[in-house]
């Protein structure tokens, strides 16, 4: 009976022969294990706070291979089977290794209708790689991703999973790729409504730059 | 330009309209510029004063007729009855769907960078009006930035305690959480929305149970999209009269419009319900963009039917005008199509959308959004054949009202529509038939 039911580890570790980080490795730091306790003090059970975790893991460690999955199941306290479905149901938590920063192009809808799919194939020859594709310097993944909810300033693409850079021209996607080589984080661009044009003469907010300087790094910074 | 209004516009004076969701006010999503302006100052008064017992406050916003912002149109009072006796060893929760991924859609994110608090008293008088004493804010991960932004500002309401235990020494308390999910526009769709908050895979549910008999952890819950919360503070501010005066009749209020496409000024606008769509194209959004001729609106997100520019005539935005046009006013979120648009391209760019998106879990709506995808594709390549056309209609048939959730209706809505729209741009794409006659035999059908 034991060779039949396969223990659920041994069966990961079959499909997943080399783990990519040690078990020196594998640990939350005393701060973010007080935010993890935080997190499961918000829902009536912990479940809830699994997918704050995985974001945490993704965070700290740049993807979620299984051993990561099963360090924030075991953190939280659920099975490892339930924070796996988790992560792979959801699109933004990566299973596989991307570049440093991840270029999500938007082509849905008004995107498409706007020229999304004319700045998706510019990055494509800009960078020399398809969609899907990772840089040889390991510098750039291109993707293609469904609505990202900026379409009044189509085209527009999304970085690492964080700042929007919108409005998007060929020569704003190369400011963007040289600021991105740089080292520095694309600004925050707070969209001006048309009628605030009007009746404020711009935009409403007075503090976009205090935002910019206040707002934690993106993830791509912090990826080992 | 060919458009002419030739309908009435519902919208009264709404070149004088005064913005309420978002006035012109500088720097409102400043706590202390927002209770400057009178904000919170409805929920001290829900708190404080004997009048708003909590069942006069549902009361005031069933008067309102405030229908959901969020695509339904579901009047909102009506669903906050819907919310059993109070138990108080039963908890129950609100939330606050901002999980805003419908195709074409971008109010919401605009809403909370520049007045989140209205979003928040909002939930503060919805959770007085049903005791409630947890709500959750479910904002999609995209959305990194506003949810920084979102819990900056919350902290501030906690410290100023609008928000906590016993809130400004009333027998009220409630909590409020954001919760960031991770990319599923299914998520979108409450049931699925109360397995997602719940740590699950985020597969829509079997109703009923509805939410308000067995939400989130098998409690009772409330789901409501942020628009629509941001009306309530206004509603008790002002009385659910002067809401339900505002716009079209059946479907009143102030509504945010978002227009995209080929127009001048794209962008988020504040107006009365029930405006000529023709107005907000050529009078709101600047006409079309380097004059040229309009071909088609997508009315209120991706899922909505399509209208040809001969549609469009006369036709406001409202729930039952835009029924009757063959549409649907869905989130208000505007795709205006130029002559040049390929509808081809563009509807198969639409179906691979539902078929990434699709969750799995019911059969039709998995292999039929993938099977609407490769048809389509096929015609887009000019590998269809011209009676892929029925085909996809069939299928569409297939898809709809079979599955748990509306998604396969959403994806199944604009093939159909589309194909018998612009029927001939789709015809014209396709090869001839490989059966001699079998055209004609078709007609004569």
């Amino acid at each position: 009976m034991t060779n039949f039911i396969k223990d659920p580890v041994v069966m990961m570790a079959e499909r997943n022969p080399d783990p990519v980080f040690s078990n020196d490795e594998l640990v939350f730091s005393d701060q973010e294990k007080r935010l993890i306790e935080r997190w499961k003090s918000q829902y009536p059970t912990v479940d809830g706070a699994i997918m704050r975790v995985l974001w945490l893991a993704q965070e700290k460690f740049g993807f979620l291979p299984p051993e990561v999955i099963r360090l924030t199941a075991d953190e939280v306290g659920i099975p490892y089977a339930n924070a796996y479905g988790v992560a792979t149901f959801y699109t933004q938590y990566y299973k596989k290794k991307r570049g440093k920063h991840v270029l999500d192009v938007c082509t849905c809808f008004s995107c498409q209708v706007c020229g999304g799919y004319d700045i998706l194939h510019y990055l494509e020859s800009k960078l020399g790689i398809h969609v899907g594709e990772t840089t040889d310097d390991g510098l750039f993944t291109l993707q293609e991703v469904e609505c990202l909810g900026a379409c009044g300033s189509a085209p527009m693409l999304q970085v690492t999973n964080g700042r929007y850079v919108m409005d998007l021209t060929h020569e704003r996607v190369d400011a963007l790729i040289d600021t991105l080589r740089k080292g520095k984080t694309p600004e925050f661009t707070s969209v001006t409504l048309p009628q605030d044009e009007d009746e404020l003469g711009g935009n409403r907010r007075s503090d976009v730059k205090e935002f910019q300087a206040s707002s934690p790094r993106p993830v791509s910074e912090t990826v080992r | 330009m060919e458009v002419k209004p030739t309908g009435q516009s519902k919208a009264g004076d709404w070149k004088n309209f005064q913005r309420v969701l978002l006035p012109p006010v500088k720097d409102l999503h400043k706590l202390e510029v927002y209770e400057a302006e009178g904000g919170y100052q409805t929920f001290r008064d829900a708190l404080s004063t004997a009048k708003w017992t909590p069942p006069a406050v549902t009361e005031e916003v069933q008067q309102s007729v405030l229908r959901g912002r969020g695509g339904a149109g579901f009047p909102c009072g009506l669903k906050w009855t819907f919310m059993p006796p109070v138990d108080e060893n039963v908890p129950r929760f609100l939330c606050c769907n901002a999980d805003e991924s419908e195709p074409g859609t971008f109010k919401d994110r605009q809403l909370m960078e520049y007045n989140p608090h209205l979003v928040f008293e909002g939930i503060l008088l919805a959770c007085y009006a049903m005791s409630i004493k947890t709500a959750y804010i479910y904002v999609r991960g995209e959305f990194a930035d506003w949810i920084t932004h979102m819990e900056a500002e919350l902290e501030k309401v906690y410290a100023k305690g609008y928000v906590g235990q016993n809130i400004l020494g009333s027998e009220f308390s409630t909590e409020i959480v954001i919760h960031k999910g991770a990319g599923a526009y299914i998520c979108g769709e409450e049931s699925s929305l109360m397995d997602s908050l719940e740590g699950k895979r985020a597969y829509p549910r079997v109703k009923p149970p509805f939410p308000a008999q067995k939400g989130i952890w098998g409690y009772p819950t409330t789901i409501n999209n942020v628009e629509t919360l941001a009306c309530v503070p206004l509603i008790l501010r002002y009385g659910g009269e002067w809401f339900s005066q505002i716009g079209a009749e059946r479907h009143p209020g102030p509504v945010l419009y978002g227009i995209s496409g080929h127009v001048n000024r794209p962008g988020v606008y504040e107006y009365p319900t029930g405006m000529l769509i023709t107005d907000l194209i050529e009078q709101v959004a600047g006409g079309m963009r380097n004059g040229k001729k309009l071909k088609a609106v997508v009315p209120g997100g991706s899922s909505t039917p399509i209208l040809t520019a001969a549609m469009i005539d006369g036709v406001t935005m409202d729930a039952e005008t835009l029924r009757d046009a063959g549409s649907m006013m869905g989130t208000g979120g505007m795709l205006i199509m130029d002559e040049d648009t390929d509808i081809v391209a563009w509807l198969r760019r639409v179906t691979h959308f539902y078929h990434h998106e699709s969750c799995g879990q019911c059969t039709p709506c998995r292999e039929g959004t993938g099977w609407l995808e490769n048809i389509v594709s096929r015609i887009e390549e000019g590998e269809g054949n011209i009676r892929d056309l029925d085909l996809l209609v069939d299928l569409c048939s297939q898809m709809e009202g079979r599955t748990v959730c509306a998604l396969a209706d959403a994806a199944a809505w604009p093939v159909r529509y589309t194909i018998e729209r612009f029927r001939e741009e789709f015809e014209a794409r396709c090869r001839p038939s490989l059966v001699p006659g079998a055209e004609v035999m078709e007609t004569v059908e």
